[in-house]
């Protein structure tokens, strides 16, 4: 009976997926007007910005992104604050058995790259698909790793939240910079540069950068706090 | 087609065919130890040829391709065997061990080493 059902289910599932590959209608609202068609002529008139995610993300939407980074500061002061009170653990690993001399043997090799691909993804936000978020996250793995394969490796807490506070500090810097030159928050005030060259977006590219710093910096941070917690 | 699209083309079939054999493999055995061996082994060489064989059809618009797809091959060939023997020693660390049928002690012979580490921490508490 159950399994008669399961593959039922699979079924409708099945041809539900199959009808919307096999006839997907990507050209059907192309020429209607509206909101999309202002976002995909000035994303490469205006602010020639290769990834029309990233313009819309960041700039058109840059509001939404310092709400979504204000999120994950929160999130992360919220889990602190309710680890905070093991505290007095800190010190002691909760892992008590070491890793072996492959995985940290590979962690030192893997790191570097780990970590350049991180850059790499969040300082080309504006080109490629990513931006700072994932390029961010990605470093918090190249930490991780490290932080599972050598016992006596240590971040200092106090450079990461220096660093992430003047990230934020720095991303409401911006949009007041463009509060004033150009009358609304998070406005483009900087030369838009050519199309598909790493200098374009005008401040696109900036506030990746400093979005991806702010990720990796605190997801770093909350790894370290929970691998560090004893309960 | 073109000679690049062929070899790109012939190099990706195998590489599905063992992704998919890899994993067959995770559903098919029956202990940790298996499925791993099933499925780092197969996807190692699957998502190689895989990946090897993108980089050899996309060469015709530009060389470029092909050694972006040889970086992140030696980045697979690197993580994943590790990744396995990571997974596998926090299973035998877990006391989860091998399923073994046969009465030959030599297929299991970390267990000796293994238990004489137990032992000796047992000893020192």
């Amino acid at each position: 009976m159950k399994k008669t059902i399961v593959i039922l289910l699979l079924a409708a599932f099945g041809y539900f997926l199959a009808i919307t590959f096999l006839d997907p209608d990507f050209e059907k609202d192309r020429n209607r007007n509206g909101v999309k068609n202002v976002y995909l002529e000035k994303t490469v008139s205006e602010l020639k910005t290769a990834n029309t995610v990233t313009a819309i993300v960041v700039n058109f939407r840059g509001f939404d992104t310092l709400g979504e980074v204000t999120v994950l500061f929160l999130a992360a002061s919220a889990l602190g604050s309710i680890l905070f009170k093991k505290r007095h653990h800190v010190g002691e690993r909760s892992i008590t058995l070491p890793a072996s001399s492959i995985v940290s043997t590979g962690a030192k090799l893997l790191f570097p790259a780990i970590i350049l691909l991180g850059v790499y993804v969040f300082v080309h936000g504006h080109l490629t698909p990513g931006g700072g978020f994932q390029g961010g996250t990605i470093i918090a793995t190249g930490f991780l790793l490290m932080l599972i394969s050598y016992r006596n490796f240590s971040i200092s807490h106090n450079i990461l939240s220096v660093i992430e506070s003047l990230a934020g500090i720095l991303f409401v810097v911006i949009g007041l910079m463009g509060f004033i030159n150009g009358g609304t928050f998070l406005q483009n005030f900087m030369p838009t540069g050519t199309l598909n060259n790493l200098f374009s977006g005008g401040i696109i590219p900036i506030i990746y950068i400093l979005v991806g710093f702010k990720v990796a910096t605190e997801l770093t941070g909350l790894i370290y706090t929970i691998l560090h917690e004893k309960g | 087609m073109s000679l690049y699209e062929i070899i790109g083309g012939l190099l990706s079939i195998i590489g599905a065919s063992f992704l998919f054999l890899g994993g067959l493999g995770i559903y098919r055995m029956p202990d940790v130890y298996n499925r791993l061996q099933a499925g780092t082994k197969a996807t190692t060489l699957g998502a190689m040829s895989l990946i090897l064989g993108v980089g050899v059809v996309k060469m015709e618009d530009h060389w470029s391709w092909i050694v972006k797809a040889i970086i992140i091959i030696v980045f697979i060939a690197i993580s994943n065997p590790i990744s396995s023997h990571a997974l596998s020693r926090a299973m035998y660390h877990r006391k989860k061990f091998p399923i073994i049928k046969s009465s030959d002690k030599n297929m299991d012979a970390y267990r000796e080493v293994f238990e004489k580490q137990e032992r000796e921490k047992e000893e020192k508490k």
